[in-house]
């Protein structure tokens, strides 16, 4: 089936039914899961799929519908829903599509090999990785290992004469265990994720970390409510960044609803604070030629060195704003109208090794896992439960549990006084080690 | 679903979600998967032909196996949303297809199909049984239609409700959040509704279908004071029509989210270190769906991994303590006539007294136990595996006055209500990050408190609810387990002694 053509029959349609301007988004793909444990195959799951969503305007006033059957007399019915419910909704001047701009240049994003991996190759890394992870004496139990991949094709076409696709892949695998003593039981997992598979990392590497993480946990205790450093591993990025994605979105700003509203230009955090949104990376998960309405996606610096220079727009938002498309309209695949969000966001990365900076840390945190919100947005606060190892003059004195790190985003931000050089772009959302001169530690 | 970005993480860890603003700090996609009907009209029923189903459940144990079924949907749904007294945007769905599974020991193949047709049945049906090659299979009995009493009562159908009167509930809602005070800057209100046509026929014999209403009203308002902002939020849902509106009135949901964005816009920062939590009736109780119940889900403890391994019929928690899941509470956004493998809901007793006594099973993880079906085999629609799941989760009502509770706890955190958590079922360790949280001084509420993070582990809060107060109450919930659930959680007025809380400031004193 040819999608593309598909996606602009079907503009056609909508403007034949009323619709002042259209735009369709037709998403096809297909998805494999294997789980096994214990050495053996758990799970098996297999389905190729596909939809569209037709976002209409008549008199200025959005809507949506969206349909997995792409026979001709289902889409014509959806089609006819949506420009019903067109006539309800509010007209707004900046109810607009974007016109063609081009594409952005992600580079390949589809590996065409994953699909001709034999079965028992994906099933075997998966069983790899569990007997590796399991091979270790502190580890007593299987929490399942997985393989995963998905294509697909999404096409994009709308009245203003846009008409575009692009195709697109994944492969991942994934091992959880359990590490025990006597009562105490700690689980740790590691996944990796790519879009080619042959740049999976060695199963070794992902199945010795699950494990390390599981048995390192052990013999974790609590320690005293006080105020000291924490440094943040790459694993809790998003602890810090995804509260930033949620103030740096243009219709929370606009609405005020964030704590970064109002603010660029200014300084809003250390000198070694910069926040990259980047669309095109090479083989970035997040990457892709255009955004989910048909934007080109590109790289932008949303902090430099503490500063605000950006926040994060599509196309209706940035009408609204008076600004342009900043390439993200995202879109949780065909039954959602385009939101906004982040593509490959990161921070850039510092020139201090992991190492040194627990070593220059006298007393403090060095945080491995954080649970909770993050920051929160609007009011610009953070607070969480953590989870990680406890610093006593420059050396890792023992692991903590059942922690609780809190503090004002401000501060938080400000307070970044050392950066890592290990900066993993190969996800969605990264950061490297980073230090938090001080923050609010709940314990006893 | 997007094939483009998924990359799977695989790390066990349940998680409550909150439907947030778009592109908030929780990013939840909306409930979605939608099918295509008529303007105005409602949903044709969901139909497959049982000779279907028998050739279609014979192709799936062909190879071997020891139970296969197949899951039919049909859902339609609509989603209005309401910003700045705007409606900016209708969102229609229309979505429907079939899964087909087959059991063969502890292995389980799966797959599903966008379009229910014989062909597409068999397709499925196939790809399933590749899991399966050791030859033994089970006969599939020719399935029967059963009829199960229903828990959900209609008395105005949404697919007969006109948009018009959607967008008047919104608009009164938009109205009463503004009026409540000029501190309210913003409301935004969710509304969405859907309509699930399901059908379930299994290698048992078991025919059943039928048609599952759900209304979810979301309110969030935002406040805005001299030196902070805050976002409330307050939500509706159940099975049921549109009628529930009547019961509670969308003027009661939006000053019931505006109340709480004014109370907090003079919040202070929270205190760290361990005390004593009291904890409003209602939602609070998703503290123990999450600490308690994920754990008590019996794929866990068929995989050993669950803190309540080995525990059956032991002391867990203290006396004051009993748990309860049940699926039968009229309307209730947990509840369904059966469960989505076909087993009738009931009422489950899952800790009494503080005893353990049940775990919520599905087919597969009944079977590997060796225990009774529960009721709680639940999958998000039919592109996934059904897995135990909680339905309405709840502390069974004790014995305290919620207000002495209050007055005999001398110091520490009052919550109101909570936003959501996680937990991790290995350890058992927990979440909470409290909406509207207050500090308890001299046995009164007193000031209101920002950032509060609770955290603890299963069993310890557990053993540490000293507590019961006789004013259970619930809230809906939205919960994640690698797939999305509706649930309810509820609770009476608890307190739990010496829980550590996270705020940004040292305690005085």
């Amino acid at each position: 089936m040819d999608i593309k053509q598909t996606a602009e029959r079907y503009v056609a349609e909508c403007l034949k039914k009323g619709a002042d301007a259209a735009e369709v988004y037709v998403e096809s793909g297909r998805r494999l899961s294997v789980r096994v444990r214990n050495g053996e195959i758990e799970t098996v799951q297999e389905a190729s799929s596909h939809g569209a969503g037709f976002r209409v305007f008549v008199k200025g006033a959005m809507a949506f519908a969206s349909s997995n059957d792409l026979s001709d007399k289902t889409c014509r019915e959806a089609i006819d829903r949506a420009v019903a419910f067109a006539r309800i909704t509010t007209a707004d001047p900046s109810n607009v599509l974007p016109g063609d701009t081009g594409i952005g240049d992600a580079g390949p994003l589809y590996d065409p090999e994953i699909a001709r991996v034999s079965m028992d190759r994906k099933v075997g890394l998966a069983l790899k990785a569990e007997e590796l992870a399991l091979k270790d004496a502190r580890i007593t139990l299987s929490g399942g290992a997985g393989y995963g991949e998905g294509e697909g094709e999404i096409a994009l076409a709308n009245s203003h004469g846009l008409l575009k696709s692009y195709r697109a892949s994944n492969c991942s695998f994934s091992v959880s265990v359990v590490a025990a003593a006597g009562e105490e039981r700690s689980s740790g997992g590691e996944s990796c994720g790519r879009r080619f598979f042959t740049d999976l990392k060695p199963v070794e590497e992902v199945a010795g970390r699950a494990a390390r993480k599981a048995w390192e946990m052990l013999g974790a205790r609590s320690v005293k409510t006080q105020k000291a450093a924490v440094v943040f591993s790459p694993d809790v990025a998003y602890a810090l960044l995804g509260g930033i994605l949620g103030a740096v979105n243009g219709e929370r700003v606009l609405q005020k609803a964030s704590f970064l509203a109002g603010r660029i230009g200014e300084k809003i955090g250390s000198g070694l604070l910069t926040l990259v949104d980047d669309g095109l990376r090479p083989k970035g998960p997040a990457s892709a030629p255009f955004d989910g309405e048909g934007v080109p996606q590109q790289t932008r610096t949303i902090v430099e060195a503490g500063v605000l220079r950006g926040y994060m727009y599509n196309t209706i938002v940035a009408a609204r704003a008076g600004v342009k498309s900043t390439g993200n309209a995202s879109r949780g695949g065909f039954t959602s109208l385009p939101g906004i969000g982040p593509h490959n966001f990161f921070m850039a990365a510092g020139t201090s090794k992991a190492d040194d900076i627990v070593r220059a840390t006298k007393r403090g945190l060095l945080v491995r896992e954080v649970t909770g919100y993050g920051i929160n947005p609007v009011s610009g606060h953070f607070s969480g439960g953590a989870a990680g190892f406890w610093i006593e003059n420059g050396k890792i004195a023992h692991p903590v549990r059942g922690l609780t790190i809190a503090a004002t985003a401000a501060a938080m931000l400000e307070g970044i006084d050392m950066v890592g050089d290990d900066l993993d772009l190969d996800r969605g959302i990264a950061a490297p080690t980073f230090r938090v001169a001080e923050m609010q530690i709940g314990g006893e | 679903m997007s094939y483009l970005r998924s990359f799977t993480a695989g790390i066990p860890r349940r998680r409550f979600l909150e439907l947030g603003l778009k592109g908030g700090a929780v990013l939840v996609a909306a409930p979605s998967m939608l099918s295509c009907v008529k303007a105005g009209r409602r949903a044709e029923p969901l139909q497959v032909e049982r000779a279907t189903l028998d050739r279609v459940l014979r192709k799936a144990l062909e190879r071997g196996g020891d139970f296969a079924d197949v899951y039919a949907e049909n859902r339609v749904s609509r989603r209005i949303l309401m910003e700045e007294s705007k409606f900016k945007s209708a969102v229609f769905g229309a979505s429907r297809g079939a899964g087909v599974r087959v059991i063969a020991g502890d292995k389980t193949g799966f797959a599903y199909t966008d379009e229910i047709s014989e062909a597409a049945l068999l397709r499925a049906a196939e790809t399933a049984s590749a899991i399966a090659r050791s030859g033994a299979a089970v006969e599939p009995v020719p399935v029967r239609e059963e009829k199960r009493p229903s828990f959900i009562t209609v008395k105005v159908p949404l697919g007969e409700v006109a948009d018009e009167k959607r967008l008047e509930i919104m608009k009164r809602a938009d109205e009463a959040a503004l009026s409540y005070d000029p501190r309210i800057r913003m409301a935004s209100i969710d509304y969405y509704d859907e309509v699930r046509g399901r059908v379930v026929a299994t290698s048992e014999g078991l025919y059943l279908s039928d048609e599952l209403p759900l209304i979810f009203f979301i309110v969030q308002t935002l406040g805005a004071g001299d030196t902070q902002s805050h976002m409330g939020r307050e939500r509706l849902s159940r099975h049921s029509g549109i009628e529930v509106f009547d019961e509670v009135t969308p003027e009661d949901v939006a000053r019931a989210c505006a109340r709480e964005s004014i109370a907090m816009l003079e919040a202070q920062d929270a205190p760290a270190g361990r005390m004593d939590v009291v904890m409003q009736n209602g939602w609070g109780g998703v503290l123990v769906h999450e600490a308690v119940g994920h754990p008590l889900e019996a794929d866990n403890i068929a995989r050993k991994t669950g803190v309540f391994v080995g525990k059956m019929g032991q002391k867990v928690a203290t006396p004051v303590f009993t748990m309860v899941d049940d699926g039968t509470l009229p309307n209730f956004r947990g509840t369904t006539d059966f469960d989505d493998e076909g087993t009738p809901m009931r009422r489950n007793v899952l800790i009494e007294e503080g005893v353990l006594v049940k775990y919520m099973t599905d087919v597969l993880s009944a079977k590997q136990l060796g225990m009774e079906r529960t009721g709680n085999g639940r999958r998000e629609s039919f592109r996934y595996l059904p897995i135990p799941r909680m339905t309405n989760t709840f502390i069974e009502k004790g014995q305290d006055d919620p207000a002495d509770i209050l007055a005999s706890t001398p110091s520490g955190i009052y919550v109101q209500s909570l936003s959501g958590g996680s937990v991790n079922p290995t350890t058992g360790v927990f979440n909470f990050t409290c909406r509207e949280a207050y500090l308890i001084e001299n046995g009164k509420k007193t000031a209101p408190v920002r950032g509060a993070t609770l955290i603890g582990s299963c069993l310890d809060v557990i053993s540490n609810i000293d507590a019961v107060g006789r004013d259970l109450d619930f809230g809906p919930g939205i919960c994640g387990k690698g797939q999305e659930a509706e649930v309810t959680a509820g609770q009476p007025t608890v307190r739990i002694r010496g829980i550590n809380v996270g705020g940004a400031r040292a305690r005085r004193g």
